[in-house]
């Protein structure tokens, strides 16, 4: 009952609550700029999730099983980061050999994760993320946030490529045409999305 | 290149925010207030002025298949040090900004920088590159900071500058005001550029 | 393959320059980071309990709290630290109590709540209203209490005041415990 209650309460605060797009601004780049149209926006997405879930597993094995009993916690940023490129680069072409098929569709945005902040905050934000009696959270849960937070992303990048597809053929005025505009409409969509903020499980 | 250019791309020509696109993610998180816009800024300038300069010192001795993870480490490093010396220092800003100084590590200003300048120039270039960048970033940064700071809060750097009578936006510091004062400073920046032509 | 080793050789010499560097910096900094913590807490709990001139620890199972004392040992009242899931963020409140367990001041230590709105729980004015209150009147109105929520953040109103009420209710435990077994 508790681990239902607890994979409720981060999927729901991870996806909606504290989305990592609208909410943390974290991942703004590529959600500006791999929006444009909707099938490289789930194909982006796809691979965040991934790349995310993954991430997650091995920097928390790293953090509490490297650098927390050598002390060397200092070192976290530099760490993080290593693995995550280096995770991206193994992925590449580990994905490239043995699922050409997913390589096909995954292939080019796999190298723009590795600058995406939302990959290295889901990290670092695992390890400080705490419930409210104050214990952090373990390896299943620093996981599902990992996974949860990409649904998230992947859910807001998808809806704004959406209606950025419909908005070409808007009559928008012209110094506001393209970057502009998507600023502006990613306002409103998070200012729908402060509708779930103070939601209660 | 001439010094005077080099040093004043970075506000106009090249702003790193307003015509580049790049480092969306500070900008719209720590923008809030104006201190926290000037905190973040120096810090990353600060982090962008030492990468640009080891980087270009050590460029010929990086070989080139590997140059992407030797940046990301030297750039990582200075962003820890940054990091310990503000908590030491600073706390109470360290306190605000949170996870963004972390962060700036994969701001892409900063890789952006190390593989298009500091990486193809002398040392002393890279220091000016450095320092304009990184002095535009924290300019258009202030902007936002102190468009959002007034409609928000109605202060400047926590005085009051509004008459009592006004009523805070409180959207104006929350996420989705973020989002949209810098689409239409995007679009006005736009007009201007259009008109100047 | 020889190639492969001279690239990951210069790569292992940049990052053990990058790890002996910040290693020096963490040997400089972490005593100041540490003592600015430590510091903060004692300024914190001076605070809310000004006429303390030392603080004693006690722990109870889980609960940590302090006993404040006048240099003759004297005791004039509790600190305990009162933490709270809030709107955003957990929300840790430093509670100084009298004798009688009514609160003689709090303090919002560390929140990130929505700017203009739950942050202004560290208001002065919207703490003052706890003092002398006694566990049972800390709780928001719309609960019951005699606590006014800040205008449109009653979450993290009745997060402060729970937080702060069960911390009450476990204190009185553990100094009614304390008591039996001298």
């Amino acid at each position: 009952m508790e681990l239902l209650y607890k994979l409720l309460f981060i999927s729901i605060s991870t996806v909606f609550v504290q989305n990592f797009v609208l909410m943390r601004f974290l991942g703004l780049c590529p959600y500006i700029g791999v929006s444009k149209k909707l099938d490289s926006a789930l194909g982006m997405g796809m691979a965040v999730i991934f790349v995310m879930s993954m991430a997650s597993c091995i920097t928390y094995l790293i953090q509490y099983y490297l650098l927390v009993p050598f002390g060397l916690e200092y070192l976290q940023t530099i760490a993080f980061i290593l693995t995550i490129a280096s995770l991206v680069q193994f992925l590449e072409m580990g994905i490239a050999k043995y699922a050409p098929a997913l390589y096909k569709a995954l292939g080019v945005f796999l190298p723009l994760i590795t600058t995406n902040c939302a990959v290295l905050g889901v990290a670092i934000l695992n390890i400080q993320s705490t419930w409210a009696d104050g214990t952090p959270f373990n390896f299943i849960e620093s996981i599902l946030q990992g996974f949860f937070a990409g649904i998230g992303f992947t859910l807001v990048l998808v809806l704004m490529a959406g209606i950025r597809e419909k908005l070409e053929y808007s009559p928008v005025p012209e110094s506001l045409k393209g970057m502009p505009i998507a600023f502006i409409v990613a306002g409103c969509m998070a200012l729908a999305f402060l509708g779930f903020a103070g939601f209660k499980i | 290149m001439r010094l005077k250019d080099n040093l004043l791309k970075g506000f106009v020509k090249e702003n790193p925010i307003f015509s580049m696109a790049l480092g969306l993610c500070p900008t719209l998180a720590v923008t809030s207030s104006l201190e926290n816009s000037l905190g973040m800024g120096l810090a990353s300038t600060s982090v962008l002025i030492g990468s640009n300069a080891i980087i270009s010192l050590i460029k010929n001795f990086i070989p080139d298949k590997v140059r992407i993870p030797c940046y990301i480490v030297v750039i990582a490093s200075f962003v820890s040090v940054v990091d310990m010396l503000m908590h030491a220092f600073l706390p109470a800003l360290h306190k605000s900004l949170g996870l963004f100084i972390p962060l700036i590590v994969v701001n892409c200003i900063i890789l952006g920088r190390a593989e298009a300048f500091a990486s193809k120039n002398g040392v002393f270039d890279s220091l000016v590159d450095g320092i304009s960048m990184g002095l535009g970033f924290t300019c258009s940064l202030s902007v936002l900071g102190i468009i959002r700071e007034i409609l928000g809060a109605g202060k400047i750097l926590g005085f009051q500058i509004m008459p009592d009578s006004y009523q805070p936006m409180l959207i104006a510091i929350l996420a989705p005001g973020a989002f949209i004062t810098l689409g239409f400073l995007m679009g006005m920046i736009k007009m201007m550029q259009k008109k100047e032509k | 393959m020889k190639n492969y080793l001279r690239l990951s050789g210069i790569l292992l010499i940049i990052c053990v320059i990058a790890s002996a560097t910040l290693a020096f910096v963490n040997k400089k900094t972490k005593p100041i980071i540490d003592n600015i913590a430590a510091q903060e807490e004692k300024k914190a709990m001076l605070f809310v309990l000004p006429e303390a001139e030392s603080f004693e620890k006690h722990e109870d199972g889980e609960f940590v709290y302090y006993l404040g004392q006048k240099s003759g040992g004297e005791l004039i009242g509790y600190v305990f630290i009162a933490t709270g899931q809030g709107y955003s963020s957990l929300i840790r409140t430093v509670v100084g109590l009298k004798t009688d367990f009514s609160v003689n001041c709090i303090k919002v230590i560390s929140q990130s709540e929505t700017p203009g709105l739950g942050a202004n729980s560290e208001k002065r004015e919207w703490q003052d209203q706890f003092k002398g209150k006694k566990c049972a009147q800390i709780s928001v109105v719309k609960d019951g209490g005699e606590i006014t929520s800040i205008t449109g953040s009653t979450i993290t109103s009745r997060a402060i005041s729970n937080s702060i009420n069960a911390g009450i209710k476990l204190l009185e435990v553990a100094v009614v415990k304390e008591g039996g077994n001298k």
